[in-house]
């Protein structure tokens, strides 16, 4: 290892933003809080994106590792112990003023903090938690921070973290628990699984105690209520996934008694000391605890989970763990490991996408796991996207018309999202709406005339019904409608793209 | 019956469009027969035939009397779309304005989901445009630090509208403890706010403009910092140009650190 005692500050930034990289969560959301007088920063619920790289991807936060310096030797991470790469390691001084000197020139939105672990989990945690302190209560910083729990520290550590940060994070790493033992061989289910249901339920007492202190329920959240069925921690059976989480059920249960506890008395909760918040005298209670909720991340392709598989744990962990976004990132294959699988050029980039697509189908849009995939057929459709690949296999529900179908109706149709439902739902209390009214609310017209009428009509009077019509006319893409009279183009050619053979296509 | 149509010309400033809303409203010559048209001070104006010209004479109690209107018998909401409306630069403002006055005075509240109608949909559209750009502002406007003790911060912008006072909202609740400028380079305005949460607009002469300019002009260590930090955390294997450039369109990166060229 090369240990860079002696680096500035410029250089620490160098290694340490590059060891941070492929962290994906880069939110700045879930919290609004007004600015405070002697204080600097607010924070806005929608979150901000500050700039945007040349991956395209959104920087919204100051997003370096404390040290990349660590003990663990995750097959797929950049900064395994066994890697030769530069080390550094900043001071929780160093943090502090890059974070407060960007912040002020409105490079950032906050602090993004993750760390390798040196030494022990629990001193990577204190330095972790002394960074943040810094930050807080010397600097005055009232900004959004995003925390990364480390895996196996303590739990008043985890929960002196919460106080500070608005939003924690704890990466699942890989899909199962399979796949973590064969790459990441120092963690297991049980310490990435315990801190996610602390913060979970200290999230919850937080709000029974103090209120939301500006933060949102998860959209998941919202959906469920919206759609009518049960919400997170109201619900403890769960068939398909189960097993995917492995034998540890006691911590669960023992904490869903006592988020039930922390609904109906929260009172009883503070003595309490053995589940629950138990700082709330010693720390600054003002901004609540984990106001923004929590999120995590897998690693996608690093090992062999199917879709499917995919999908139900991030499922679960929405209603289970009451989770605000669960992110994927297409496995890169830095370290050549030869247990890992080799990823020749692009990664996996149309996978993770249908992925998120479906991700937003489950929070947004009240489907369910099982609904866009089985057992039976594992794998997204790479050539479609989820929404219009459940609707071409559900065309007896089709087509929906405008004028009165209901809202969550109205949300299944491709083309039509959350927005263009709810203004179609407004817009018809003052009068029908016609295509053209359509096309000004903001509805994908190129994807929704196969699946909508208006006053009974569709748009044009030869658009059929027909599943191979309607894959051949999406697939052609920015769909002229008029080309779709080509009959001699058959669905029978596109079979060959119906398949789930990822690698192939990218 | 049709009658001549009727051009309310009015200066182009928030007071003179809502005047002539006031005035055209006024008239009772019928709606369908009125436009209305802002002139700014110095410009030709193409003239059209056979349609009357009436000029509307400035006032700000005519705007209290429309906007007190609005926010009675129609709702919150609209004010905030005629607002935005006001302060963006869309030729067609006055006309939609009026319109969805009108509209709005016989629908009331539920006018503002009422997109099936045209005057609606557009200034539903102009609203979308003033808040995504102030939205943008909020995101990609960059400050430098153009003074120490007391320290002074200057960010330029070249906005379409005059998103100003909707950005200095989210500013100077952000930045309560500091002193900062943020300068409109396509309208010559700017907003300096004080410590501790007074701010102002002023209008700029080109002269003290020009000064701004030279300010800005300076170089920083956080500068280079700061350039280390975007260029290290893009992931190589995931480049994306493309997306970055839909994401962040090249317009906003004119005045964005990160983008600038180093001065040798």
């Amino acid at each position: 290892m090369i240990f860079q005692d002696h680096a500035t500050i410029k250089e620490k930034l160098e290694i340490l933003s590059d060891a941070a990289k492929y962290d994906v969560a880069c939110t700045s959301s879930g919290v609004s809080r007004k600015g405070n007088k002697g204080e600097i920063g607010n924070t806005a619920a929608s979150g901000i994106c500050h700039a945007f790289g040349a991956d395209g991807r959104c920087i919204s936060l100051l997003k370096v590792l404390f040290t990349n310096e660590c003990i663990y030797n995750c097959k797929y991470c950049i900064n395994r112990s066994t890697n030769d790469i530069p080390r550094a390691t900043f001071t929780p001084e160093e943090v502090c003023t890059l974070t407060i000197e960007f912040y002020r020139r409105n490079y950032i939105e906050g602090l993004f903090l993750s760390s390798g672990i040196v030494e022990s989990p629990d001193y990577t945690m204190e330095l972790v938690c002394r960074t943040l302190h810094d930050l807080r209560t010397l600097h005055r910083f009232n900004g959004y921070i995003h925390c990364k729990a480390i895996p196996g520290a303590s739990r008043e550590l985890i929960e002196e973290a919460g106080w500070y940060a608005d939003r924690m994070s704890i990466n699942l790493e890989l899909p199962t628990a399979r796949g973590l033992q064969e790459l990441a061989p120092n963690k297991n289910r049980t310490t990435i699984l315990t801190p996610m249901r602390q913060i979970q339920n200290g999230m919850a007492e937080s709000r029974a105690m103090l209120g939301m202190k500006g933060g949102n329920q998860s959209a998941y959240w919202y959906t469920q209520k919206r759609t009518g069925r049960a919400l997170p921690g109201e619900q403890a059976t769960l068939h398909t996934t189960q097993n995917l989480f492995g034998q540890k059920k006691a911590p669960e249960k023992l904490a869903d008694n006592s988020l039930k506890e922390a609904q109906t008395a929260p009172d009883n909760l503070i003595s309490s000391s053995n589940t629950g918040l138990t700082q709330w005298k010693h720390r600054d209670i003002s901004r609540g605890f984990v106001p923004a909720g929590q999120s995590t991340q897998m690693i996608i392709g690093a090992t062999g989970e199917s879709d499917y598989e995919i999908m139900a744990v991030t499922e679960a962990l929405y209603q289970r763990f009451d989770l605000k976004r669960v992110f994927f990132s297409a496995f890169i294959n830095i370290n050549q490991d030869s247990s890992l699988p080799a990823v020749n050029g692009q990664p996996l980039l149309r996978r993770e996408h249908r992925l998120y697509q479906a991700d937003f189908l489950l929070r947004y849009y009240g489907f369910r796991a099982d609904e866009l995939l089985t057992q039976q057929r594992p794998f997204f459709n790479t050539y479609l996207d989820p929404k219009c690949d459940w609707a071409l296999s559900h065309l007896e529900q089709f087509p929906v018309e405008i004028n009165t179908a209901d809202f969550n109706t109205l949300l299944r149709v491709p083309g039509i999202g959350t927005k263009s439902a709810q203004r179609i739902v407004a817009a018809r209390r003052t009068g029908k709406l016609d295509y053209h009214a359509l096309k000004a609310i903001g509805v994908v017209m190129k994807r929704a005339i196969y699946f909508i009428t208006c006053n009974g009509q569709m748009m044009y009077h030869f658009l059929k019904i027909d599943e191979d019509y309607i894959t051949r006319n999406l697939l052609e893409n920015d769909v002229d409608v008029m080309k779709g009279f080509d009959e001699k183009v058959t669905y029978k050619q596109l079979t060959l793209f119906d398949d789930s053979d990822y690698e192939d296509t990218n | 019956m049709d009658k001549p149509t009727r051009i309310y010309q009015c200066n182009n400033t928030v007071d003179g469009i809502f005047s002539a809303v006031y005035d055209a409203g006024l008239s009772g010559y019928g709606h369908r027969f009125i436009r209305i048209q802002p002139i700014q001070a110095g410009q030709n104006e193409n003239y059209e035939l056979f349609a009357e010209y009436v000029q509307v004479e400035t006032d700000s109690k005519k705007t209290k009397s429309v906007i007190d209107a609005v926010r009675q018998k129609i709702s919150e909401k609209a004010y905030l779309f005629i607002m935005s409306a006001v302060i963006s630069d869309f030729p067609d403002r006055g006309d939609v304005i009026y319109q969805f006055v009108t509209y709005g005075f016989t629908l009331g509240a539920k006018v503002c989901n009422a997109l099936q109608i045209p005057c609606v949909d557009r200034i539903f559209a102009m609203n979308r445009a003033v808040q995504n750009e102030t939205h943008f502002f909020r995101e990609f406007l960059r400050f430098q630090e153009v003074q120490k003790d007391p320290s002074l911060l200057l960010a330029v912008i070249e906005p379409r509208h005059h998103i100003i006072p909707l950005l200095m909202e989210h500013f100077a609740d952000r930045f309560i403890e500091e002193w900062f400028i943020i300068y409109d380079k396509t309208h010559l305005e700017a907003s300096f706010h004080q410590k501790g949460g007074n701010w102002e607009v002023y209008l700029l002469t080109p002269e003290k403009a020009k000064k701004l300019e030279e300010l800005s002009e300076q170089k920083e260590e956080y500068v280079d910092l700061w350039k280390t930090f975007f260029h290290q955390i893009a992931i190589k294997e995931r480049t994306n140009k493309k997306l970055q450039t839909s994401m962040l369109p090249l317009h906003y990166r004119k005045h964005m650190t990160e983008f600038l060229e180093d001065n040798p």
